[in-house]
């Protein structure tokens, strides 16, 4: 992938990522607090973007989005290849609870 | 005396039809809207199309305590929790909606959801009176239901260390941690 690419598909994902961001807040916006893992003022802010600021914030050369676990035992958790399937979902109900746990992150 | 607010009255309708779709008995409707008994019993027939169940809501707090229920409850408590840190709701819109993110959580992961919304709701009530609390497992670091003064420097959750014979017995379709398979006795 040369740069040129890299670039698009960043926006790309930039896009995708803020559009469904929106979608989500203006569906259920308290919901969408959880499944976004932003604050209220943030949730606000990206609520309210119109379609011409979107392609404005999308371009860049850095992702908007990250991992939402810095965190080695929730992706130990959600990689546990090769286990028993039985295994594999408790280890994914493991996973959501600690992820759900996180409210400083949207803080 | 306070007046009654039409709007008030229309929002508690409304309220108590999601909780009757939720599957939600009608105990939990009386206690959540200022609805006579007559007309959430009207109104349980027409959203539910049949007669809600009779007899006494479930009251025990031991069932939480159980591997399986445990592991169900954290993660509704957790999510729970975390919108009541964040949004600004009534409280029974809290429980509501948690409710629903836990099912799609569960359902997800090809799980068949094990806390009803009548528990749900129950388990909510027993955190808000102190009969129940929630400790952090000293493996993980997760959030956990538990008896209030769980001594919290030695607590390890169900999933950390979870019983020998976990989730086997009656409960189909639920999570099944088969020990000969850990053990790699069965192929899988």
């Amino acid at each position: 992938m040369n740069a040129d690419q890299i670039l698009a598909e960043i926006r790309e994902a930039n896009l995708s990522y803020l559009m469904l961001s929106q979608t989500l807040i203006r569906a259920d916006r308290d919901q969408a607090l959880f499944r976004l893992g932003v604050s209220e003022e943030t949730a606000n802010l990206i609520g309210a973007l119109t379609p011409a600021q979107m392609m404005k914030i999308a371009a860049g050369n850095t992702l908007l989005c990250r991992m939402r676990s810095d965190d080695d035992v929730v992706w130990g958790l959600l990689t546990s290849h090769g286990k028993s399937s039985a295994n594999d979902s408790v280890s994914r109900l493991h996973a959501s609870i600690l992820m759900a746990g996180r409210h400083q992150e949207a803080a | 005396m306070r007046a009654k607010s039409i709007l008030t009255e229309a929002r508690q309708i409304e309220t108590a039809v999601e909780l009757i779709h939720l599957g939600a008995r009608l105990q939990v409707l009386e206690s959540e809207t200022d609805l006579s008994y007559e007309r959430l019993l009207r109104l349980y027939k027409e959203v539910a199309g049949k007669s809600p169940s009779k007899g006494q809501l479930p009251f025990s707090t031991d069932w939480f305590m159980t591997w399986q229920p445990n592991i169900h409850a954290s993660l509704f408590l957790n999510i729970h929790e975390y919108l009541n840190k964040v949004a600004e709701l009534e409280e029974i819109d809290t429980v509501i909606k948690a409710y629903k993110l836990y099912l799609e959580q569960v359902s997800a992961q090809g799980l068949e959801p094990q806390l009803s919304v009548t528990r749900a709701w129950r388990l909510v009530k027993f955190i808000d009176n102190g009969m129940l609390t929630m400790t952090a497992c000293s493996k993980c670091g997760g959030h956990f239901v538990t008896h209030p003064h769980e001594i919290a420097r030695h607590y390890v959750c169900g999933l950390c260390n979870p019983p020998a014979r976990a989730g086997k017995g009656r409960n189909a379709g639920a999570i099944r941690v088969s020990d000969k398979i850990e053990a790699g006795l069965v192929p899988h």
